[in-house]
């Protein structure tokens, strides 16, 4: 019975914030930013990636926003650094990668219901692959200036 | 006994299922997004990268990480993706001041189950826990023209900042080169 009672206080344990098992895992993806990804504030997923989305993922990520990779299987991997960048708020090595299809090795950390990784190394950087600025225009609609006449 | 085992067991319950219902209180402004809900909550303020890894700068990396809010009702991690400010602007930045610091945050919770989207948090206000006054969570752009007064002049901070700029004038706003995208301006704005 003392076992059983240790058993249920340890899965209580979790929530108290240590530091987690990472897993080590390769991730195939485009470069995304998660807020437009998420929210749904300027259209459905498939519009607020790739080449449609450059500019506001540009903004996004300069402005502070977090990046993800968005995976071949679907899910979202919060970035958290790449390559020792750990400038996850605004930094170089992200913003140079919005948009862009990356292979990725790195540690996975899941945590309430997020994917979190860390980045050890774009194996490839395949540049902006989703080219679908011609289905969906720029995402925003504001994202390239109308040219003066 | 079986009934002290059964309510430790239940006690878990909450953690695993994020189903308690944060909205009473808040004062949270609608942005009417799909899967947004009205959340205040108390929290400690923690590097991301560090509760994970145990990577941990001092300073919570003075900025330049994203950070969390680990809640104090369930320990769950938040993540604020967003402040108030419409203009693409992060979280961290308003966070940075209370890092390690327990607060009370108001806000938009982001719960959309297709698109994966679980404890993504838009940051109203935040106050340190026993304090009177909120503080907005609308400081960036005042922080970035602090930081650029390079780049000081009309228009929103995204169509000056440096870097943006760079890489526009570089690769286009398509990101595919500047003949693509002289050729896709043309035809788009064709009449």
């Amino acid at each position: 019975m003392k076992r059983l009672l240790l058993s249920a206080t340890l899965a209580l344990a979790p929530v108290a914030g240590h530091a987690a098992e990472g897993e080590r895992v390769q991730v195939k993806g485009e470069i995304i930013d998660t807020w437009c990804y998420y929210s749904g504030v300027m259209g459905g997923p498939e519009a607020v990636v790739g080449s449609a989305h450059h500019t506001c993922a540009l903004w996004c990520s300069a402005g502070g926003i977090p990046v993800g990779l968005l995976g071949e299987d679907g899910e979202i991997y919060m970035v958290l650094k790449i390559e020792g960048d750990d400038g996850s708020a605004s930094g170089d090595t992200q913003l140079k990668l919005a948009s862009h299809e990356i292979e990725a090795d790195g540690i996975l950390y899941k945590r309430d219901g997020l994917n979190y990784l860390v980045v050890e190394e774009v194996v490839a950087d395949l540049g902006i692959t989703n080219l679908n600025h011609e289905d969906f225009g720029p995402v925003p609609g504001f994202a390239i200036p109308k040219p003066k006449k | 006994m079986k009934k002290f085992i059964l309510s430790l067991a239940c006690m878990a319950l909450p953690m695993a299922a994020s189903a308690e219902d944060f909205s009473a209180n808040s004062e949270a402004k609608t942005w009417n997004l799909f899967a947004e809900q009205p959340a205040r909550f108390e929290a400690k303020v923690v590097d991301i990268l560090c509760e994970l890894s145990g990577d941990c700068p001092d300073n919570c990396g003075d900025g330049k990480r994203q950070l969390g809010l680990l809640r104090a009702a369930d320990g769950v991690l938040v993540y604020p993706n967003k402040n108030s400010q419409p203009a693409f602007t992060g979280a961290a930045l308003e966070l940075a001041p209370y890092c390690q610091a327990d607060v009370e945050v108001d806000g938009l919770m982001i719960e959309d189950p297709d698109l994966g989207a679980q404890n993504v948090y838009l940051i109203q206000k935040i106050r340190n826990v026993g304090d009177a006054e909120w503080v907005k969570a609308n400081t960036w752009t005042k922080k970035w023209a602090a930081a650029h007064p390079e780049a000081k002049g009309k228009g929103p901070w995204f169509r000056r900042d440096p870097r943006v700029k760079a890489k526009i004038e570089k690769n286009g706003y398509l990101g595919l080169g500047l003949e693509t995208d002289e050729a896709f301006i043309a035809d788009w704005f064709s009449e």
